[in-house]
């Protein structure tokens, strides 16, 4: 289990963080990547990638999935995308030394959404009891 | 195309007296500051020492240096306006409105990114990594060059003085005005190169610092064991991980605009200029934390260290630093109540601002127990937070007024509004700061500030603010709207003459503060922080020496407790010596000071000057050259610097040494009492 504390070691700088086991040691239950299985999980990522590459290349074709569907694909297959690029390349994963990555992807799904969602709803309902800044220009003569 | 892209003689305002006489005496200044230290000899001691520093203490305490030097020019802003307002009643007054609005704009901007945040994180770089009682931050050379880069962005705003423009729409520039069409100038150019810059060092500070805070701390430092400054930082940080790519994107967009004909904010081209409003708001709120919740934690560290008791309800503390941390992004729009998204809209912001409050009283109610029943010193930093807890709780109240729509859509862009916002931003941000400074500066200096012209400083800037936004409130409940050159309305000037007034007191404030600056500096000697815990501390900071050496800890602290500090001294006290027996001292391995911070920001002063005037080829040379920088950085051989076991333990010892004395001398005089008492 390579923790963070290798990257730090060579400045000392203090890097002795552990809830309850002694830095250096790993979590119970942790088990050491080999090469081969490191190399398995990539190829598996990769071909997983490659396949919702493909697919979403592939729904565009009308007579594969209802048309109007299409962007719901589009989206579901993006989204599967961000999770096997999150857990076979990002190496997001459950065990214990991993919370914090869990819980900042977490932190930062929720901010992009409040923004994103927020913004889209704000926007919306001001185009709908606001007259168009366009068109009030062109009632202006402007 | 010329050679200069836009900039010619007619940049230099030769025919603007003001600009020009105080932009030179500014420049006097400098070169007269650079040829003394020239002609003294400290250019090397401050390149190796301090320029090219990349110690978490050091830059620290460059940051609030900095943040220093910017207040003074904020604040020379600041008598400007109320000055041109007491004298433009039915008259033009001194300052044309061209300049009067460049210098409120300035003035904002100054205030925020090159005081604010500067002073906040600068506090936090000094602070942070000792209560962790780790030796530095996770990225010492990334750390310099973020500051190198804030204060990059800092020369840029002031350089605006002397060659060109500022921004003429206020501290953000709302499109439609800040497009191309309606502000051709440089002004907007040099206020958003100046933030892209400093907004990239920001942003490295707060991935540096949410590392720091989540993988470097002391064995046994549980989460739930961190001081509340720590807690703090770490919400504050993640806020700015957050939200300043927002504000780098917006920032972006409107460049685009202006540089390449995009048409994100230009309504007649298929663009939304509200967009601008929305996006930098989800920016600008979140901002509003960034700058406060790291003022709470200091706050939290003074009442409970000046109180002589544990926090009241740490855990509480730390629920309500989240809370904040997460419902700062539900509440941009309070901040465009006016922009017509209707009733529902406005009722969720107005309701989510309202609750944002709740953990904020938690908050309140916390340093009010903290002191209940406590042993409550008045130094200056306590009476720089009871002021803060009086001032703030006003300042929060005319806030959830403000979160009302209705009452919004008669206070918005009021004056009434304008004092609100500096009733918090001075009563939490400005007052947490020079409470953090006043706490702190043992800790960095190795002295303790004069007390006496303290607290001078404390009334005089405690009475000037109420004097001088109080009648805000009035003045805008009475109509009076925000950013007025010159105005006709007789009632309002009697109230802009007592503003004025306020301006005055807080100046003497400020004379007091650079006077106990130099008293205190003059007799060091006698003010000489010896133990290196000055106030009887409860956190790690006062663990080691005043000033710490550059390893911070020799070994690394064990912590217990919540209080490890605390803790330390308690059980020392019991056994009537030091907790550690020796230890066996080791040879430190330290990161080595390196110029990249330095030079980068140079370079990205030379790229934003050359993108605001157009020297397309001069944009092309300095980034090269950061780029150049940061390759030789990156293949550096010998990148960290070995302290000797030997030059450890003679430090350590000493520092030791004071501390057993100290016990000692307590230990008999506890006695002595205890025999005379029977």
């Amino acid at each position: 289990m390579s923790s963070n504390r290798e990257d730090f070691d060579e400045f000392d700088l203090g890097s002795h963080v552990g809830e309850e086991h002694v830095a250096g040691e790993a979590p119970p239950g942790a088990r050491h990547p080999t090469l081969g299985s490191e190399l398995r999980s990539y190829i598996i990522g990769l071909a997983l990638a490659a396949a919702l590459t493909a697919a979403s290349f592939w729904s565009l074709d009308e007579h594969v999935i209802y048309g109007p569907g299409i962007v719901m694909a589009l989206i579901v297959f993006g989204l599967a995308q961000v999770g096997v690029h999150l857990v076979f390349f990002l190496h997001l994963t459950t065990s214990p030394d991993n919370t914090n990555n869990a819980l900042a992807l977490a932190f930062g799904v929720l901010i992009v959404s409040l923004v994103f969602f927020g913004s889209i709803w704000v926007m919306s309902h001001m185009n709908q009891n606001m007259m168009p800044a366009r068109a009030l220009l062109e009632m202006r003569g402007g | 195309m010329t050679l200069l892209g836009r900039l010619t003689w007619q940049a230099i305002p030769f025919h603007e007296p003001l600009p020009l006489f105080s932009g030179l005496g500014v420049l006097i200044t400098v070169v007269a500051i650079l040829a003394w230290v020239v002609a003294k000899g400290y250019v090397p001691y401050l390149w190796r020492e301090w320029i090219t520093s990349v110690d978490h203490k050091r830059i620290g305490v460059m940051y609030c240096i900095l943040a220093s030097v910017m207040l003074l020019r904020g604040f020379i802003d600041a008598i400007m306006m109320r000055t041109q307002q007491v004298m433009a009643y039915d008259a033009p007054g001194f300052l044309p409105p061209s300049h009067f609005d460049q210098v409120f704009s300035a003035h904002g901007t100054i205030m925020i990114f090159f005081v604010a945040m500067p002073f906040v994180i600068g506090l936090m770089n000094l602070v942070v990594p000792l209560q962790l009682g780790v030796r530095d931050v996770a990225f010492p050379t990334l750390n310099s060059v973020s500051f190198w880069l804030t204060a990059a962005g800092a020369l840029l705003v002031n350089l605006s003085l002397v060659i060109g423009e500022f921004d003429r729409m206020g501290w953000l520039p709302y499109p439609p005005l800040s497009e191309l069409r309606y502000s051709p100038g440089v002004g907007v150019d040099y206020y958003c190169w100046s933030l892209q810059i400093s907004g990239v060092g920001t942003l490295m500070t707060g991935i540096n610092f949410v590392t720091t805070i989540l993988k470097l701390r002391a064995p046994g430092m549980h989460y739930t064991r961190m001081p509340m400054f720590c807690w703090t930082a770490l919400a504050s940080n993640l806020l700015i991980v957050a939200a300043f790519p927002v504000l780098t994107a917006t920032l972006a967009m409107l460049l685009l605009d202006r540089y390449v004909g995009f048409h994100f904010f230009t309504d007649t081209a298929g663009g939304n200029s509200m967009m601008f409003m929305n996006l930098i708001w989800a920016w600008g709120h979140p901002e509003v934390y960034i700058l406060a919740l790291p003022a709470f934690g200091i706050y939290s560290e003074v009442v409970s260290t000046f109180s002589c008791k544990p926090l009241f309800g740490y855990r509480s503390m730390i629920y309500a630093t989240m809370a904040i941390c997460i419902i700062s992004f539900m509440v941009w729009l309070h901040h465009f109540f006016t922009m017509g998204a209707g009733a529902d809209v406005n009722s969720i912001f107005g309701i989510a601002s309202m609750i944002i409050a709740v953990p904020t009283g938690v908050k309140i109610f916390n340093w009010l127990f903290t002191m209940y029943g406590g042993y409550v010193r008045f130094r200056t930093p306590m009476l720089w937070s009871i002021g803060f807890i009086v001032t703030f709780a006003i300042g929060g109240l005319t806030g959830v007024l403000l979160a009302v729509p209705p009452a919004d859509f008669q206070l918005h862009n009021s004056l009434f509004l304008v004092a609100h916002f500096h009733n918090v931003i001075i009563g939490a941000v400005i007052f947490g700061a020079f409470a953090g400074y006043t706490y702190w500066f043992p800790k960095a200096f190795g002295f303790v500030l004069d007390e006496r012209l303290g607290k001078w400083a404390f009334w005089l800037w405690l009475i000037g603010f109420w004097v001088a936004w109080g009648p805000g409130y009035v003045l805008g409940l009475e109509g009076m709207t925000r950013r007025l050159q010159h105005y006709d309305v007789a009632e309002w000037h009697p109230w802009l003459v007592v503003a004025e007034g306020g301006v005055v007191i807080i100046l003497l404030g400020i004379i007091a503060q650079i006077a106990q600056i130099v008293v205190s500096v003059r007799t060091r000697e006698q003010r000489r922080d010896v133990t290196g815990d000055p106030w009887d501390g409860r956190n790690l900071e006062w663990a080691t020496a005043s000033p710490p050496p550059a390893f911070n800890f020799a070994v690394l602290p064990d912590v217990t407790d919540q209080e490890p500090y605390w803790d330390m001294k308690a059980r020392a006290r019991e056994i009537g010596q030091l907790t550690r027996p020796e230890p066996r001292y080791e040879p430190i391995h330290m990161p080595r000071n390196s110029p990249t911070g330095f030079v980068t920001a140079f370079l990205a002063v030379v790229t934003g000057f050359a993108l605001i005037w157009h020297i397309w080829w001069l944009v092309l040379l300095g980034l090269a050259g950061a780029y150049a920088t940061f390759v030789v950085f990156a293949w550096r051989d010998h990148d960290e610097e070995l302290i000797p076991a030997e030059e450890v333990a003679r430090i350590d010892r000493a520092n030791r040494a004071a501390r057993s004395a100290a016990l000692q001398h307590r230990q008999l005089r506890r006695e002595t009492q205890r025999e005379s008492a029977e």
